[in-house]
């Protein structure tokens, strides 16, 4: 959390894109008072590109079909957790 | 002792077979659930084997009954979810040495058999009588009910489980290969995932009768929400989120028109019951729930996939045979806790039985009025697999704990609870009980 | 699409060897005549273990069919979404065979339509049958 708490202050658009419910999305970055621009399911990727305008869009995600896959074809970038961790983006001194 | 599989004649599959000639003579009283887990996390202590003692042990208590007075033990000795233990894995031995062995090194950790679990729970000093019913809980429990109506057994356990490893279901084995065999690879080249057949028969359903797959969010909401008050479930337990329309509609599709959640979670599980004759079960420590009835289909479609005319008109000839042998009429029902996992096809099972009146093509409509626990007409009470997790368990657990008055914050109080149904899993193919809070 | 390989066993081969041949065969019963699919060891209605091969018309009608967003078959995986429909035998309507509808656009099944049978080769080059849609 604490990583997507730097990446929010450095003024990415942030948000989840999961299995798991909207609503339950919602109630965990609640939880954690993190106030996201969106949330979405599993496969709306392209809702999100198509809503927000950026210079990169960039998914992290955990499964080659689900995750990968999906941001790949959105047209997404797609980062490894552990590859997450050490790219620039989510470094404060980036 | 070797234990058999339940033979074909212990099953109601007929029409025409009268009232069940144990009717009301045969009684369910403890119910035992072991914590549920998304997968099997490597410890003895959580392996299906483990859990299953649990869920038996809990069983036991919850009726009261010494396990020396416990001589009968019916079992579903298949445990998977889809997840098979790989072949050529290394052996979990350090798993497998934490128990009295049988001669299958899975046994406990990937299937069960009745021997394992007597090996394993060597309270159970008097158990005379041991059978498989293969597949769920729904068949095991009519193999209960006829055993101990026919006196192969007075005070028996029954029990179900599931085990979850890790990975995704299905997609490892032959489904990860670069080639089959030729005879599966008749059916199975064009990789329906498991819900396809279901979620044909409901798009057919939707074009036969002007309907949609946004119909289905009342139910879905209503089962999740009912699952959050099943203590014993996987969402209540470890995720208690609802399940809203608009979760639901958002979901991606896995098969269309069945999507995510239309999909049951696979979990690790346990449920067991303890069953015994209705006289013996007056002395015991929960009220008898009793059992007016169990029937059987044992139908097979023509072809590949069941149509909706053979859906429906086995669910009709089902429903012929649970309220023929039970005695009763539709309108006996309190209410109904037929299967859902998958979502799509519980209106099959409801609109078979007429449950409370609903026609064919009429469910979806049913689904747009109130059908929570606390109106007059409850609609899977239990929550079901969509409530608390793929077991088959839920919706007999339910039927016993609303009829012994001890649902909790899930017990109806829109209707008194006096007779109720369950059973599945599939509109064709499935096992069915009813249950009833009074022997006659 | 390329559908995974087959290798024909014993049971099998006289299916997989007519598909080679472009031909399309269904399992009959030779007591009761009618046919099953898929193929079992005995016939489904009069338990006859009398069944031979029957080859038929290919010709057919979509039944029903459904979108698969998430296949357990990794080789398909890369194809998602795509269709998988359940065509009916114009000889008997009862009888179900599955197709990807190749040519068809994703989620926009006629169905009803007619179908006849094309055979296309899977990864390891035995040929499958497969149906396209036809005017009538």
């Amino acid at each position: 959390m604490d990583m997507v708490r730097l990446v929010r202050d450095k003024g990415f658009l942030i948000g989840s894109c999961s299995d798991r419910t909207l609503s339950g999305q919602r109630a965990i970055w609640a939880e954690h008072d993190i106030e996201v621009d969106f949330v979405v399911a599993k496969h709306m990727l392209p809702d999100v590109k198509a809503k927000f305008e950026a210079d990169t869009y960039l998914h992290i995600g955990d499964r080659e079909d689900l995750d990968r896959q999906y941001a790949l074809k959105a047209g997404f970038d797609f980062l490894w957790p552990d590859e997450a961790v050490a790219h620039p983006h989510f470094k404060p001194e980036d | 002792m070797s234990t058999p599989t339940a033979p074909d004649a212990i099953y109601r599959n007929d029409e025409g077979l009268g009232i069940w000639e144990h009717r009301g003579k045969v009684a369910a009283v403890g119910v035992g659930h072991a914590p549920t887990s998304r997968r099997w996390d490597g410890r003895p202590e959580t392996c299906v084997g483990a859990i299953t003692i649990d869920a038996l042990r809990k069983a036991i208590d919850d009726a009261g009954v010494a396990p020396n007075q416990i001589d009968g033990l019916v079992v579903v000795p298949v445990t998977t979810t889809g997840a098979f233990w790989e072949q050529g894995k290394p052996l979990p031995m350090d798993v497998i040495q934490s128990f009295n062995q049988t001669d299958d090194p899975l046994d406990g950790v990937a299937k069960l058999s009745a021997e394992w679990l007597l090996a394993n729970m060597p309270e159970l000093t008097n158990v005379q009588f041991t059978m498989y019913g293969p597949g769920c809980m729904s068949n095991a429990l009519n193999v209960t009910a006829q055993a101990v109506g026919d006196g192969l057994t007075h005070t028996c356990l029954v029990v179900k489980s599931w085990h979850n490893f890790e990975g995704r279901y299905y997609q490892g084995g032959a489904n990860a290969g670069d080639a089959i065999p030729g005879t599966p690879a008749i059916t199975q080249l064009w990789g329906g995932p498991a819900s396809y057949s279901t979620a044909l028969q409901f798009a057919e359903y939707c074009r036969k009768y002007g309907k949609n797959h946004e119909m289905m969010a009342p139910f879905m909401e209503n089962s999740r929400r009912n699952g959050l008050m099943f203590p014993e479930g996987y969402w209540a337990q470890h995720r208690p989120e609802k399940l809203l329309p608009e979760d639901y509609l958002a979901s991606r599709w896995i098969a269309k028109p069945a999507n995510l959640f239309d999909n049951d979670i696979p979990i690790m599980m346990s449920g067991a019951y303890l069953f015994s004759t209705s006289e013996r079960a007056q002395d015991m420590k929960q009220k008898p729930v009793y059992i007016l009835n169990h029937a059987s289909s044992n139908t097979r479609p023509r072809s590949l996939l069941p149509t909706l005319d053979e859906v429906e008109a086995d669910t009709a000839r089902t429903a012929r045979k649970i309220y023929e042998g039970a005695g009763i009429t539709a309108d006996d029902l309190s209410f109904e806790n037929m299967y859902d996992g998958f979502s799509l096809f519980h209106q099959f099972h409801l609109e078979g039985l007429g449950y409370r009146g609903i026609k064919f093509g009429e469910a979806l409509d049913f689904y747009q009025t109130d059908i929570s626990i606390e109106g007059p007409n409850p609609v899977s009470p239990s929550g079901g697999n969509v409530g608390s997790g793929r077991s088959r368990v839920w919706m007999h657990t339910d039927c016993i704990q609303q009829l012994q008055g001890r649902a909790g914050p899930r017990q109806v109080t829109g209707v008194k609870p006096e007779v109720g149904v369950s059973g599945g899993p599939m509109p064709l193919g499935g096992n069915f009980t009813v249950w009833s809070a009074s022997p006659d | 699409m390329t559908k995974q390989g087959v290798e024909p066993d014993s049971f099998s081969q006289p299916f997989w060897d007519a598909a080679n041949e472009k031909r399309l065969v269904i399992q009959s019963c030779v007591d009761c005549d009618i046919l099953q699919h898929p193929p079992t060891d005995t016939c489904r209605d009069c338990d006859s273990d009398a069944l031979e091969w029957k080859q038929v018309s290919g010709r057919g009608k979509i039944y029903n069919y459904g979108v698969v967003h998430d296949c357990p078959v990794r080789l398909l995986q890369q194809d998602q979404p795509f269709n998988l429909a359940v065509i009916m035998l114009d000889e008997d309507p009862g009888i179900q065979m599955y197709s990807h509808l190749p040519g068809v656009p994703v989620d926009d099944v006629p169905v009803g339509a007619a179908v006849e049978v094309i055979f296309e080769p899977s990864a390891n080059g035995q040929l499958v049958p497969e149906w396209r849609v036809i005017d009538e």
